[in-house]
């Protein structure tokens, strides 16, 4: 005891030290360390420093069939987010609910090796019912076993989804530093906890030589934010090799032109 | 009564039925003719073994070893387990009054080999005097029995002092092995219904405890006394199996499986919550609990770890638990990690184990680098039909049809040919039944979604008109 005793206020006053000594370094490095960037640099500024790790986000497919697109896009944050913490050998948790056995659409782990995402630090549970799935993930968020949830559910109002237990979910990701990512296949405006909330749909990809399909793209639209940033919408190409997004430079006559800083225009002005 | 050889015949009898002179295999229209009044059931074989599988569970509170000899035989190995209750006579009259309150007679009978115990309770004799059975305890065939009663040998006694050749000689080896088991010159292991476990801790009480909560703070007792054995033996449990025995022979089970070695008992306590909360039938004491047993069946070496001086929290600890914990609520096999495929057809890839097996982390084949992900996120199982267009019959989709929608490609990619696996299938070597190639094309529709379609079967060789199918979605 006495050892311990003796060695800890030095330890500490070392750390003191340090932190006086870098502190504009450290403290730029710590907020870096708490939030997960995206990779692409303008979206990661507009977002101040991407998104926070110690909390809820929610991702929806803008149609049903861009559900691969939203799962993969929760499935990638969730990587960067383990890769960039200090969490980078705790598993994913992918939590849905049991499908039929008639007709089943599972995750591909060849195609998730593809992506750049390790299956080996996928765990994946099926759920009997939405309580349950929201159950599990509520103990995995808890428990400081995993890096990060994702909670996939399929339908518009699932019963048993709502404020209170999303609330509880971003309580316990803020206490224990595991973020959670609610997956949901339809667009839904259903009042929810969520720190962020993005829509997700595919976009067409650069093509390669012999009009081969490109890399992973996504139009990824942000529709709400703790903070207030509004507006920002971009189209994001997913990189394998380095495993980041990139952005893709609009296509003026495809895309509608929403500038990426209108937030912080709109906040200037409401400041003045 | 049942059916044998297109008769109806008896199967079974009451007492009642018994004392008018009916027997088993006895036809049922003359045992009509004999007793007018006769009422009678179907027989029920699978409900007997049924009720024989419960009777052998409330056993095994005298001994571990309790084995199921169909269709109307318990064995119970006592040996080192008499001196817990007395002797012989106590352990046997507490079988027969239990079996009593439940309302069944019991024939026993306690022989030093299996074989001989049971032919000893068939024919309601005590130990010892095998010498005294008819020549049917061999449980031969009727025509050796014949044989042997036209021999002049009635008894097993009569057997005993002949020499064995002439008898292997005349009836067969099979005979001189059933008689020397009977005689117990041989003896055969006791098949118990399950393995017995390293480590039984257990406690009785005189009077039944009638609350779950008494019992399970019971079981966590229980595991704390277990838990001390597993660390002198520098042991974890992974398997634990708790039986609770109500005092009128019911037998609820309950076990727990663990992601790692454990002899936490706070975790054990927070599994075992789960495991109570999961189950399909609540636990009803009834007439309360008389005896709880907790055995460790299966233990894993784990050596004694130093919990981090600042309190810092063990992350593999923490997911062992929380995997327990899920395999619990959810279900064994309903959480699960990824296996790689030894095979190159793509459904075989969707290989997973529970994740309570995963040992260490497999190696996964790395794409090459800087193309585009050659494998969809999501896989359809089974394949989905689609109507496909296409400018040339064996090039890629121009446009298809999937659950109603139209989809326009626009860039398409392949054919990736994945042959079937002829060498598994008979005469595969031949032509036309080698099965049906697969040609996959990466294709990416108009909205920028990617899909994987594949043809099943070469045009014109393998198939005139090739099915399309759906495989997956990229993301």
């Amino acid at each position: 005891m006495n050892i311990s005793d003796s060695l800890h206020p030095i330890s500490l006053n070392g750390a003191a030290a340090l932190s006086l000594s870098s502190a504009s370094c450290l403290s730029e490095n710590i907020k870096k360390e708490d939030n997960i960037l995206l990779g692409a640099e303008r979206f990661d500024h507009a977002l101040r420093q991407g998104l926070p790790r110690t909390a809820l986000h929610e991702v929806q497919a803008a149609l049903k069939t861009d559900m691969p697109c939203a799962s993969a896009f929760s499935l990638l944050l969730a990587e960067r987010c383990r890769l960039s913490g200090q969490m980078a050998n705790s598993p994913i948790l992918w939590i849905d609910e049991k499908q039929s056995q008639r007709c089943k659409t599972s995750l591909y782990p060849p195609g998730l090796v593809a992506l750049g995402i390790d299956p080996n630090q996928i765990i994946h549970a099926k759920a009997a019912n939405i309580i349950t799935a929201l159950k599990t993930a509520a103990d995995a968020v808890r428990s400081h076993a995993v890096a990060a949830v994702i909670l996939a559910l399929s339908g518009k109002n699932p019963r048993g989804l709502d404020l209170t237990a999303t609330r509880r979910l971003s309580l316990f990701a803020r206490e224990s530093g595991v973020t959670v990512f609610l997956l949901r296949d339809t667009l839904s405006s259903l009042s929810t906890a969520a720190y962020s909330r993005w829509q997700i749909s595919s976009a067409p990809s650069r093509p390669l030589e012999a009009n081969a399909p490109g890399h992973p793209v996504f139009d990824v639209k942000l529709l709400r934010h703790r903070r207030g940033i509004e507006g920002l919408s971009s189209r994001l190409e997913w990189n394998c090799d380095s495993r980041i997004f990139e952005e893709q430079a609009p296509d003026i006559s495809a895309v509608p032109a929403v500038s990426v800083f209108g937030t912080d225009y709109q906040e200037q002005r409401r400041r003045a | 009564m049942e059916k044998s050889r297109g008769a109806l015949i008896l199967a079974a009898l009451d007492r009642q039925a018994q004392e008018h002179g009916l027997h088993i295999a006895m036809p049922l229209a003359d045992a009509r003719a004999r007793v007018p009044e006769l009422i009678i059931f179907d027989h029920d074989g699978d409900a007997d073994t049924q009720l024989l599988e419960k009777l052998a569970e409330a056993c095994e509170r005298y001994t571990p070893m309790v084995a199921l000899h169909l269709p109307q035989s318990l064995v119970l190995d006592i040996s080192g387990c008499v001196h817990l209750f007395g002797n012989e006579q106590i352990l046997v009259q507490d079988v027969e009054d239990r079996f009593d309150g439940a309302g069944l007679s019991v024939q026993w009978a306690l022989a030093g080999t299996v074989d001989a115990a049971l032919a000893l309770a068939r024919f309601g004799l005590k130990e010892g005097a095998q010498a005294q059975l008819p020549v049917a305890a061999l449980d031969m065939n009727e025509r050796t029995h014949k044989a042997l009663e036209r021999a002049g040998l009635y008894h097993i006694g009569d057997l005993a002092d002949r020499p064995r050749a002439p008898l292997a000689a005349r009836f067969g080896a099979e005979l001189v092995l059933k008689l020397e088991r009977l005689l117990g010159q041989e003896d055969r292991p006791v098949n118990p219904k399950r393995k017995s476990s390293a480590i039984i801790t257990e406690r009785r009480f005189a009077e039944p405890m009638g609350h779950i909560d008494s019992a399970l703070l019971c079981l966590h007792e229980l595991f704390i006394e277990a838990a001390h054995i597993l660390e002198e033996r520098k042991q974890g449990a992974r398997k634990i199996r708790m039986q609770l025995f109500r005092c009128d022979g019911h037998v609820a089970n309950l076990a727990i499986e663990t992601g790692a070695p454990t002899r936490d008992d706070k975790l054990f306590r927070r599994l075992l919550n789960e495991r109570i909360d999961t189950l399909n039938d609540p636990l009803d004491p009834g007439f309360g609990y008389d005896l709880v047993r907790l055995s460790i069946a299966a233990a894993e070496s784990l050596n004694a770890v130093q919990t981090d001086i600042n309190g810092e929290r063990d992350a593999a600890s923490d997911e062992a638990a929380l995997l327990s914990q899920l395999s619990i609520r959810l279900g064994r096999q309903d959480v699960q990690r990824f296996e790689p495929a030894n095979s190159y057809i793509p459904e075989h890839g969707l290989h997973t184990r529970a994740a309570l097996d995963y040992k260490k982390p497999f190696v996964w084949d790395r794409p090459e680098s800087g193309a585009p992900p050659a494998r969809p996120l999501f896989l359809f199982d089974p394949p989905q039909h689609i109507e496909v267009m296409a400018e040339v019959p064996d090039g890629p989709p121009r446009r298809f049809k999937w659950k109603r929608v139209t989809h326009d490609v626009t860039h398409a990619e392949g054919p990736e040919r994945i042959a079937s696996t002829w060498w598994r299938r008979r005469q595969g070597h031949l032509p036309g039944n080698a099965g049906l190639t697969r040609d996959y094309y990466r294709v990416e529709d108009s909205e920028g979604r990617r899909y994987w379609l594949f043809r099943y079967g070469l045009y014109g060789t393998e198939k005139a008109q090739p099915d399309w199918f759906i495989h997956g979605s990229f993301a």
